[in-house]
């Protein structure tokens, strides 16, 4: 018996229930909604002019907002509340029957979870982008790139967050409660962040920020909305980065937890 | 050989402590019963076995090696839960045909399971559609998928209606004796476990209080116990009591069960039907040993606690 095939299998069945009908066609359909009727507004905007890589910045914008919004949603619906569903009812004890690694059936479960989700995001995001302006985003496909890791670091980060919640709280229902809270949290210390940098002058919350959410000072660089911080472009990458550092540790903190000390 | 080996097992829940220092040993081709009290610690000691748990002290081994994550052992044991869990949108013949890919049997083995556990009509039934009966019916055929070494199972009877587990014992005495197959079984049922099993751990307090071959366990624990069969439990119950070489009585519907100072046997085959005389009770029989294990458990438990 090859190892492979296990492992595959507890994915496609962890990708059946996660994306049962109509969970799939809503949120494909949601997805391509929140993509394809923002997108006309972005293109629209980018005839005012400005650099390429800034008629880039604001055509695309537009396109992640209510997408990144959906993605988030589904992190929510297949990480605290399937997840933690599968940990409450003892779905996760009938997989370690089977002979896969707990780092294997976590793998299935977020590949299935955070993976498929994505890809389904990527896709309508790179459909629209090819069909809507290929003549602004091809030549600029560096600047497209940076773009989509700067802005998806922090719903990975939600994720990989959500993750420890449920693999601690290990219920479904007050996993969600307590996800949802938690992002409104984040939100709000944002804002706050924000205006306390607004009312000093002082970049340092900002830049705080950054480093959980590089779209902050991507958006610094092409828009720069605030004069007293302008981050040069290898910041902007500085902090993409760092970001991603702090998502792999915090899935890094997962795996470890559910490999080496999660009893069930 | 042991299968499994415990040695020293120990788990606490905060300030709870559900096993402390258990040691067991369960020999191949042994079906053995897991009996205790609500909270004795059996199912946190069948966790620990499977590998959900670690202990916080203490070895266990399964197949020699240690179960904690260990993919090896997987594919050698059946595991069946109190409560079954499993994606409940999938078609139980989809699912097992799953399980037989996953462990790398004939997918035509999902069928036959199905059929042993006269659960074919639901074959293109969804999970979730099952009732608590079908769904643990459905748990057993899935441990059975891979023709398992060691089958674990905790409450494996639960949820399943009279006819249904006498079925399933017989499967179990069957699977035992045509494939040589080692059980671990924890109930609460006692006159089912003393049906299938023929050796008996019995837990109280997260310690295996006793352990042994069940012909050993009645001839330690049961000896001078002598059960009467007549038709006034009760009243003759308060006869006996007042003979001064009763040791211990309990008394249901059918009889009573006295046990006696070793060598006052033949004195209590004598004195009962006077008794029965006295109060016009009706004697339908008296036999020497034949304990139920619901008294050998308690004889264990209290031989224990005079300890």
């Amino acid at each position: 018996m090859g190892k492979g095939k296990p492992f595959l299998e507890v994915l496609a069945s962890a990708i059946h229930e996660d994306y049962r009908f109509p969970f799939l066609e809503v949120f494909a359909f949601l997805y391509a909604l929140g993509t394809f009727v923002f997108a006309s507004f972005g293109v629209t905007i980018t005839a005012q002019g400005g650099t390429s890589e800034a008629i880039v910045y604001e055509a695309i914008t537009p396109l992640l907002s209510i997408p990144l919004f959906i993605f988030i949603i589904l992190v929510f619906k297949n990480i605290a509340y399937g997840l933690g569903s599968d940990l409450e009812k003892g779905i996760i004890q009938t997989y370690f029957s089977y002979p896969l690694k707990r780092r294997g059936i976590l793998t299935a479960k977020l590949l299935s979870a955070l993976g498929v989700a994505l890809l389904i995001f990527l896709g309508i995001q790179i459909s629209a982008l090819y069909i809507l302006a290929p003549d602004i985003v091809l030549p600029q496909l560096d600047t497209v790139l940076l773009m989509y890791a700067a802005n998806l670091s922090y719903p990975l980060l939600i994720a990989g967050i959500m993750l420890l919640l449920t693999l601690k709280l290990r219920r479904g229902g007050i996993t969600l409660v307590a996800g949802i809270v938690l992002y409104f949290a984040m939100s709000i210390i944002s804002a706050i962040a924000t205006v306390i940098a607004f009312a000093t002058e002082s970049p340092l919350a900002l830049q705080i920020i950054s480093v959980i959410s590089p779209s902050l000072a991507l958006q610094q660089y092409y828009l720069g909305i605030f004069d007293f911080w302008t981050p040069a472009f290898s910041e902007v990458i500085l902090y993409t980065g760092a970001s991603y550092v702090v998502v792999a540790f915090v899935f890094f903190l997962g795996y470890t937890y559910f490999s080496r000390r999660l009893n069930l | 050989m042991s299968l499994i080996v415990a040695e020293g097992l120990a788990k606490s829940y905060g300030r709870v402590v559900a096993v402390d220092s258990l040691n067991l040993k369960l020999d191949e081709g042994s079906v053995t019963g897991l009996i205790g009290p609500n909270g004795a610690g059996k199912t946190t000691t069948i966790k620990m076995i499977l590998g959900l748990l670690k202990p916080d002290r203490g070895v266990v081994k399964v197949f020699g090696q240690n179960p904690w994550d260990n993919t090896a052992i997987r594919s050698m044991i059946g595991v069946v839960y109190e409560k079954a869990f499993f994606p409940s949108h999938q078609k139980t013949l989809d699912y097992l045909q799953r399980v037989c890919r996953i462990f790398g049997v004939p997918e035509s083995r999902a069928m036959e399971v199905l059929e042993l556990v006269n659960l074919q009509e639901a074959s293109d039934r969804d999970i979730r559609a099952l009732s608590a009966g079908m769904l643990q019916k459905f748990a057993i055929a899935h441990a059975l998928i891979h023709k398992p070494k060691l089958i674990v199972a905790d409450e494996m009877t639960a949820n399943l209606d009279p006819q249904a587990r006498s079925e399933l014992l017989d499967l179990v005495l069957q699977l035992h004796r045509d494939e040589k197959v080692t059980f671990l079984l924890s109930s609460h049922i006692l006159p089912e476990l003393s049906r299938v099993c023929d050796s008996v751990a019995i837990i109280n307090r997260g310690k295996v209080w006793a352990f042994g071959k069940l012909s050993e366990l009645y001839e330690k624990y049961a000896v001078g116990i002598i059960r009467v069969s007549t038709d006034s439990s009760y009243a003759l119950e308060a006869e006996i009591s007042k003979l001064k070489y009763v040791k211990e009585l309990e008394s249901d519907i059918r009889g009573i069960s006295v046990r006696v100072v070793e060598g006052k046997e033949d004195k209590l085959y004598e004195d009962v039907p006077k008794l029965a005389k006295k109060i016009k009770a009706k004697i339908l029989g008296i036999e020497t040993g034949s304990a139920s294990m619901q008294e050998l458990y308690r004889l264990a438990i209290s031989a224990k606690e005079r300890k």
